[in-house]
């Protein structure tokens, strides 16, 4: 039989890589404390053990979740994506989100949206949406507003490449500060991005050369540091020139 | 007197002069005659003693391919396969007492769902797939599935499986608990009378 980790607090665990089945918290040697589980831990009655291989991260005071990069997307809510229209029905939109079913996007779910002023999306129209609703078993429900209802960026988006990268790079596009490569990039390029959560990232910029140095340098980032990042668009940049 | 004799459908069971026409038979009018419509064990039942009319009842019953069907206002067990944004289906396991033998599918609609504020129904806090639900027929519904309704107190999730996998023991009539990990999850739970 193997030996079990030991398991002390969980703070052992913390950035660690883990497997699943590991189990990274005894509750009951706790008392009265609160933990906030995210995704990839699950508590099996008195221990908190991994769902899903990944590093462990932790969060002050009390949030722990696995971290892992893999093509396939979960939907979550609040999740703000990149869909591509499919088909259209009388009360929904069909959006392929890269995830395991095609989403609605409710045709009135647009700022000032009514019945007399439907958008009309083509087939492959890229959309920039905002995940609602997404229980399992259920098709997902997305919405081009906000929160409080305005537009805020949210709709279809023209021109420009859509490409695809992993789960994990497109969080880190997204994490704040501005990640190296794209603050790298900014500084010597000008170029509008959109980066989705569920994989999908598109660039626009004037020229189509633009575009491809932009796309390319993200798509070289994927397992790069920070600094190997900067190096990388430098370099990129200069043989350009 | 009980004839144990097996007919199918169009066989002649006798004459309209002599007999009534029961379950699982009927009168042809054109020539007044009794015929089966299903197949099954031909029973003559004698008439109740204080009944004007003193004619025997014949009826087609007991072959084992009858089970029972929902009718409109039977209260059945089901149990839900799927659920939508403004309907759930189920899978009809019971009617009644007595559990079918074929296969039934029955459509929950968000307006059926409870009785009260029934256009903000979230289908998902309300059942998920796995649960059985007690519900009433409301109607024989589209080809495809009978309409059910749980908008009562003692209608609705009577048995439901929580994520970690163990039975949950219902709380109020929205929610219910998993015993193993305390998580609470919402439904819409049925009132069971307990004696």
């Amino acid at each position: 039989m193997e030996i079990n980790k030991q398991l002390g607090s969980p703070a052992s665990f913390v950035d660690q890589t883990v497997v699943p089945g590991d189990v990274v918290l005894d509750l009951s040697t706790m008392t009265n404390k609160t933990i906030k589980l995210g995704g990839g831990l699950r508590q099996d009655c008195d221990s908190i053990s991994v769902m899903k291989a990944g590093k462990l991260r932790s969060s002050k005071p009390n949030k722990y979740w696995v971290e892992s990069s893999q093509k396939r997307y979960v939907p979550c809510v609040e999740d703000t994506i990149l869909g591509i229209a499919v088909d259209s029905k009388a009360d929904n939109f069909l959006v392929d989100i890269k995830g395991p079913a095609l989403a609605f996007l409710p045709v009135l779910a647009f700022e000032g949206g009514t019945r007399r002023n439907i958008p009309k999306f083509e087939v492959g129209t890229l959309l920039y949406v905002r995940v609602v609703k997404a229980n399992i078993g259920m098709n997902p429900e997305l919405s081009c507003t906000d929160a409080s209802g305005k537009a805020a960026e949210f709709g279809p988006l023209k021109d420009g490449f859509m490409f695809e990268t992993s789960i994990g790079l497109s969080r880190m596009l997204l994490s704040s500060p501005t990640c190296p490569v794209l603050e790298a990039l900014g500084k010597k390029l000008s170029f509008e991005i959109a980066v989705g959560l569920n994989g999908r990232v598109w660039v626009n910029a004037a020229s189509p050369y633009t575009v491809v140095v932009v796309a390319n340098a993200i798509m070289n980032s994927e397992s790069l540091s920070s600094t190997q990042q900067i190096i990388m668009v430098d370099n990129l940049l200069k043989s350009i020139q | 007197m009980q004839e144990a004799e097996l007919v199918t459908p169009g066989e002649v069971l006798g004459r309209a002069a002599e007999l009534k026409a029961g379950k699982g038979a009927y009168v042809a009018p054109h020539n007044k005659t009794i015929y089966a419509s299903l197949t099954g064990l031909r029973r003559i039942i004698p008439p109740p003693t204080d009944s004007a009319d003193q004619r025997p009842t014949v009826e087609v019953t007991g072959h084992k391919a009858h089970g029972p069907v929902p009718e409109p206002g039977s209260v059945v067990i089901a149990r839900i396969t799927k659920v939508m944004a403004r309907t759930a289906s189920a899978d009809i396991m019971c009617v009644g007492p007595k559990s079918v033998r074929e296969n039934f599918t029955g459509i929950i609609r968000q307006q059926d769902v409870r009785a009260t504020e029934i256009d903000k129904v979230d289908m998902h806090l309300s059942f998920h797939p796995g649960d059985m639900v007690r519900a009433v027929v409301l109607s024989l519904g589209d080809a495809r599935a009978y309409y059910l309704s749980t908008a009562k107190n003692e209608l609705g999730v009577v048995s439901a499986e929580s994520s970690a996998g163990a039975a949950m023991v219902p709380i109020s009539w929205t929610e219910m608990q998993c015993p193993l990990t305390g998580q609470i999850e919402q439904r819409k739970v049925a009132k069971v009378e307990v004696n």
